[in-house]
């Protein structure tokens, strides 16, 4: 059978062929996903404890409002 | 009555009420301060006023009707941000804890009263943005 004799071959030629067959569809593959939707791993690690992150970026955010609370209202914040 | 007569009328009648509700605006916040500092009530973290220990009738009547305008304006600021009332009271709990004076009383998150002493750093709640 001629597929036997190829396969079988020890040619190196032939070897080095037979990889480059598996491998361009590979690269065509990763060339194409590269074209799509990147995923990358975050740099710090992935925090569990969402609330209080949450929270603390949200009292951060919200500073400038509560400074304008407080000056807009100052007869609810006596001294 | 002419209708003149009764637009005066009416303009006296909204003068004297005005004057009437910022005087009362203006005696309501002097037994506060007098609270504040002798430490009976204090700023807490959640945003409002609280009492500590056992103080007047009165004082306690103004401390109530305080956080309930607070709650008022941190209310309206949240709906602007589209945030939890929670929130903005906390993100004011920051500020005004930040400001409490020495010999003056505080609350943090652990729900504990402290006086800040003299020498003592500003109490900063959990969360809250170091200062």
């Amino acid at each position: 059978m001629n597929n036997a004799k190829l396969t079988n071959t020890e040619d190196g030629a032939t070897r080095w062929a037979m990889r480059c067959l598996i491998l361009i569809p590979l690269a065509g593959l990763s060339a194409a996903l590269a074209g799509c939707i990147q995923v990358k791993a975050p740099d710090k690690p992935i925090e569990i404890n969402l609330n209080v992150n949450v929270k603390q970026e949200v009292l951060v955010r919200l500073q400038r409002d509560a400074e304008e609370i407080i000056q807009d209202n100052p007869e609810l914040f006596p001294k | 009555m002419t209708k003149q007569g009764k637009i005066i009328l009416m303009a006296g009648i909204a003068l004297v009420a005005a004057l009437g509700v910022t005087r009362v605006a203006q005696a309501q916040s002097a037994p506060v301060s007098a609270a504040l500092a002798d430490a009976t009530v204090g700023e807490k973290a959640d945003g409002y006023l609280g009492i500590r220990g056992s103080v007047a009738a009165n004082v306690r009547a103004e401390v109530e009707s305080i956080n309930i305008k607070r709650r008022a304006a941190y209310t309206q600021r949240a709906a602007a941000r589209g945030v939890s009332v929670e929130a903005v009271a906390a993100a004011t709990g920051c500020k005004t804890l930040s400001a409490v004076g020495a010999g003056r009383a505080y609350q943090l998150d652990d729900g504990f009263w402290r006086v800040r002493g003299a020498g003592d750093p500003a109490p900063v709640p959990g969360n809250c943005p170091a200062v």
